[in-house]
């Protein structure tokens, strides 16, 4: 008797071998997205949401898990990606713009390098750059003449605003920055009071909170901050078509292209960086070939899914995901700035802004 | 108005939203229960079975978790003294000390009954102020968000205690404390000593666990026995009640104080509880109570604390800006439905703001009833003996601070200021403006910037009708208490009593005063615009603590004492301090076993050298409650997906 049992213990043994060799590499697996923010950002929304289809879409349905690691503008959580995430599939980075830019800049306490790692996915957004009524701007041109003096609030110049710090460079406009707004709703709280009359809001924001100021005649829409194509080259936010590209306001300008000016350099990759891949989900590198092909395959399940593209619509504002394979060569361009535009950079914020980096 | 009462009646008849409202308010219940952990932990929690729902369903679930997080954290703050959140600090400070005179029944009844009214008022608030919240949250620039912010650290001047001039010092203390990190105006990070942890500055949760939490916890052990020293004296939930009725009027200033303080931006719930806290000292004639357990103390920051969840809830919906992480991660969920929080959200979705807010008004009916109708039960807690249950205590804050980041800086911070905390507390520095000042830090040094630099000619701001208003009541109990001083000059000056040689009260002092001329020498190399709030808190605090420092030496101090005894003899104070020291190292060795070997292993050897060398517990019993405790660790980590620190030798 106790000899046939262990005969079908083996036997149920032997054929569950072959079994699980057929089964997807996730089953029963769960994955953990590590997210280097605080709960409620923008980034840990995006990969929230990216979450449930992850599990829906991955061969095996993982269980997809988000931990939050703030600290140190995210800085903190990518050094501990970098040095303890496991390369088997199971623990994957959220990195935004604010990731991306501390590492181009080259800070020292960067102890991570997006080149080494795979990319399973990027999401962009845009930015909207509108006006008071008071300044009398209607269309880029009257940016450099503006009826009072442009007033904007930032938050911090080494964080995103450096993109719009870049923006006024290239336009040669002389604006008043004000840092210190705890983000960039209650710095567009301080344009709906009349304390700034220049300000940006990424598209989602934009259109929910924006538009409607500018049909009551309270905010007019200037230009988008551009968006850059998989070729490198900026074209118009497809979220917003009627509005001029930066690159356009520069012609309607200097009635010439600003390609080769070196604030133009720094401000197209910080655009790219910031904005057109803003949202990035990485694997540590040395992760097994069949774990990134099902992840990136559900990347391309997902854009197919009818759910999927409905809420997608509010939560990525009409923006594309794009495979990690296909927009890896992309974005790891727009971190790549040669010795003289991050000069450029570092000068700026050094003279202008009192940054020490 | 039709819409509030339709968005109400549907609420009340259909069964899904109703059924999620009940679930969320029981997941809120249950995690509010775990020091440390609040909204975010629920909402969490919560947002992957909100998916699934219909929009209302999902809002009532998430609003009913968010209103009663605040309500049921009132148990660890009343029987323990470890505050369940920031927020819930004033319920701790005034309802502790009344379980220890054996009144847990009457503070906590008191405190549920005002969180239930306090909710309710809210709820009340939110719906007649709706179609005019935005114009109004529009008319506060940044000259009056940073008078509120000044109001609201004038508010801590209540709360000085007995020698106003270390009290004041606290603040600053706070303040200094409140810089650590990135600097508002300046794209400079202060006081991180090259650590990327120290680069966001020092979290409130953890301030909260550790200044006030650990010390606590650490000063009852070192006391023994249980936590009531007294049996119950007749007077019981009852007590609570007529307690909240008598203060009825109290009630609805905490809760007014409290909406307020979320709708606007700026201040924060924390501080709109701390200030309706410093309201209820300030409003009082007889002050003597405040800090030894006086209900008022409960009251008014319980009615708060859940005003300003709902209060809070205003610029999430109708401009996008949530106050906290929570309403920030529902914000996320309604984006998923294509509900789009903004203007158009009261023309469009009115029907759901009024289902948040009628859910709002429901749970915290549900949650405070539910709580309420316990209380009397819960009240024995304090009666068991504290060391049989102070190991799943400490563990849960150890967990709890964890997941603050989620970095081991959490728990060096938690340790760190554990024993801050409790040589404050031993020495009679009063915690109270400490928190006040830490909380307001922030705002106050962002808001002045914002306000010299976008009005550059300073009449431009400071003849605002706004600030005038509110600097007139920043300014009116100065001028009361200089009319009183005027008045009463001369007589019951008898304070100065000599012949107190200088003890460890004066260490603390010192230790302060090298605190703030550190900070100053460090803050005079920042950038000019980092540098001039901590230079000016830290030279204030240098004089000050030196004056203090000066009186305690030449024994003019009043005598030290045990925060727990009243009266007690500075002797007492000894023995126990060693005991409570001994305690903190074995807090900090935990820690470090964690660095080495995970919590798991980590907590089985703490809680069996506890169990068997403090608790005195037979081996057999030890192993059984640790074994239970760390199947409970780990039934808790999963359920609430939490991270439990890994060590280095990955066991």
């Amino acid at each position: 008797m106790k000899r046939l049992s262990w005969a079908v213990l083996l036997a149920v043994l032997v054929a569950a071998v072959p079994a699980g060799a057929q089964q997807p590499y996730y089953a029963g697996k769960t994955v953990e997205i590590l997210v280097p923010f605080a709960p409620g950002g923008g980034t840990d929304i995006d990969a929230r949401f990216f979450a449930q289809f992850f599990e829906k879409h991955v061969p095996g349905n993982p269980r997809v898990l988000v931990r939050n690691m703030p600290g140190g503008g995210s800085i903190l959580g990518a050094n501990f990606f970098a040095e303890n995430a496991r390369a088997d599939g199971t623990q994957l980075l959220a990195t935004a713009g604010s990731t991306m830019i501390p590492y181009i800049l080259g800070l020292p306490q960067v102890r991570y390098d997006p080149a080494k790692w795979e990319l399973i996915k990027v999401n962009g957004v845009g930015g909207i750059v509108y006006v008071s009524p008071r300044t009398g701007v209607r269309k880029p041109e009257d940016l450099v003449r503006p009826a009072e003096r442009l007033v904007y609030g930032g938050i911090s110049a080494t964080g995103l605003d450096l993109v719009t710090l870049l923006l006024f460079e290239v336009l040669g406009l002389d604006v008043r920055v004000v840092m210190g707004f705890e983000g960039r709703g209650p710095a567009r709280l301080a344009f709906e009071r009349g304390e700034t009359n220049i300000d940006y809001q990424t598209t989602p924001a934009y259109l929910s909170q924006v538009v409607p100021l500018v049909r009551e005649g309270k905010a007019v829409p200037i230009l988008s901050m551009g968006f850059v194509n998989e070729k490198g080259v900026m074209v118009r936010d497809p979220s917003a078509p009627d509005l001029p590209s930066a690159y356009e306001a520069y012609q309607a300008l200097f009635k010439r292209k600003p390609d080769g000016l070196l604030r133009w350099k720094a401000y197209q990759s910080m655009v790219a960086a910031a904005f057109t891949f803003q949202k990035a989900l990485w694997a540590p590198a040395g992760t097994p070939p069949e774990a990134l092909q099902a992840l990136r395959t559900a990347v391309d399940r997902m854009r197919v899914d009818p759910q999927f593209q409905q809420q997608a619509k509010q939560i990525l504002e009409g923006y594309e995901v794009l495979r990690g394979d296909v927009a890896k060569t992309a974005v790891l361009r727009a971190t790549r700035i040669t010795l003289d535009v991050k000069k450029f950079i570092t000068d700026l914020l050094r003279s202008k802004y009192q940054v020490r980096l | 108005m039709a819409e509030a009462l339709h968005a109400a009646v549907e609420l009340f008849v259909n069964p899904t939203r109703l059924s999620m409202l009940v679930l969320g308010s029981a997941v809120g219940l249950l995690i509010g229960i775990l020091p440390g952990m609040g909204g975010i932990v629920a909402v969490a929690i919560l947002l992957p079975f909100m998916i699934q729902l219909d929009p209302f369903s999902a809002l009532a679930m998430a609003t009913g978790a968010l209103a009663v997080v605040h309500t049921s954290d009132t148990i660890t703050s009343v029987l323990i003294g470890a505050p369940g959140s920031a927020a819930a600090v004033p319920t701790m400070m005034e309802g502790h000390p009344m379980a220890r005179r054996g009144e847990a029944a009457r503070a906590l009844s008191a405190a549920y009954l005002s969180s239930l009214v306090g909710g309710i008022l809210g709820a009340v608030g939110l719906t007649l102020s709706i179609p005019i919240a935005r114009p109004l949250v529009l008319s506060f620039g940044s000259p009056e968000l940073f008078l509120l912010t000044v109001l609201g650290v004038s508010f801590a001047g209540s709360l000085l205690g007995k020698e106003p001039l270390k009290g004041l010092a606290a603040g600053l203390l706070g303040l200094l404390l409140g810089t650590v990190g990135p600097a508002p105006a300046a794209a400079e990070v202060r006081f991180a000593f090259g650590q990327v942890y120290l680069t966001d500055g020092i979290h409130l949760g953890l301030v909260a666990l550790g200044i006030f939490g650990v010390a606590e916890v650490v000063s009852l052990l070192a006391r023994g026995g249980a936590v009531a020293q007294r049996l119950e004296l007749g007077r019981g939930w009852w007590e609570g009640v007529l307690d909240v009725w008598r203060h009825r009027w109290l009630v609805l200033r905490g809760a007014l104080i409290g909406m307020w303080a979320g709708v606007l931006p700026a201040l924060g719930a924390t501080a709109g509880t701390l200030m309706a806290y410093g309201h209820a000292v300030a409003t009082s004639r007889d002050r003597s109570r405040f800090g030894k357990g006086d209900v008022r103390g409960i009251i008014a920051p319980e009615a708060a604390n859940n005003a300003v969840e709902a209060g809070d809830l205003v610029p999430t919906l109708l401009f996008g800006v949530p106050g906290g992480a929570p309403s920030a991660m529902i914000l996320g969920a309604l984006l998923a439905y294509g509900i789009l929080p903004g203007p158009r959200i009261v023309t469009e979705h009115l029907d759901l703001i009024y289902t948040v807010v009628w859910s709002f008004a429901l749970a915290n009916v549900l949650g405070a009833g539910v709580m309420f109708a316990a209380s009397s039960l819960l009240a024995r807690l304090t009666y068991v003996p504290f060391r049989r249950i102070a190991p799943p205590i400490v563990l849960a804050m150890v967990l709890a601070s964890f997941q603050e980041t989620q970095h081991f800086g959490d728990l060096v911070t938690l340790v760190v200021l554990g024993v801050v905390g409790y040589a404050l507390k031993v020495t009679g520095w009063p915690r109270g403006p400490l928190l006040i000042g830490f909380v307001l830090s922030d705002p106050l040094e962002r808001y002045y910037f914002l306000t010299v630099k976008l009005y550059l000619r300073p009449e431009e701001w400071l003849l605002r009708p706004g600030v005038v208003v509110i600097g007139l009541l920043v300014l009116a109990p100065f001028a009361w208490s200089a009319l009183r001083w005027l008045r009463t000059r001369g007589r019951g000056q008898a304070e100065v009593r000599g012949g107190q040689p200088p003890g460890p009260g004066a260490v603390a002092t010192a230790a302060v005063l090298a605190v703030f001329a550190y900070g100053w020498w460090q803050a005079t190399g920042f950038l000019p615009d980092a540098a001039l709030m901590p230079v000016s808190v830290a030279a204030l605090g240098t004089v000050l603590s030196a004056l203090q420092l000066v009186r305690e030496l030449r024994g003019q101090a009043s005598p030290l004492r045990d925060d727990d005894e009243g009266e007690a003899p500075a002797e007492a104070v000894g023995p126990r301090a060693w005991r409570a020291a001994g305690y903190l190292a074995s807090l900090a060795v935990y820690v470090l076993a964690t660095w080495f070997v995970g919590i798991r292993w980590a907590s089985v050897l703490w809680s069996l050298w506890f169990l068997r060398g403090v608790a005195r517990l037979s081996w057999f019993a030890a192993a059984v409650y640790t074994a239970a405790l760390v199947a409970g660790l780990e039934l808790v980590a999963s359920v609430l997906g939490l991270h439990l620190p890994a060590g280095r030798l990955r066991l």
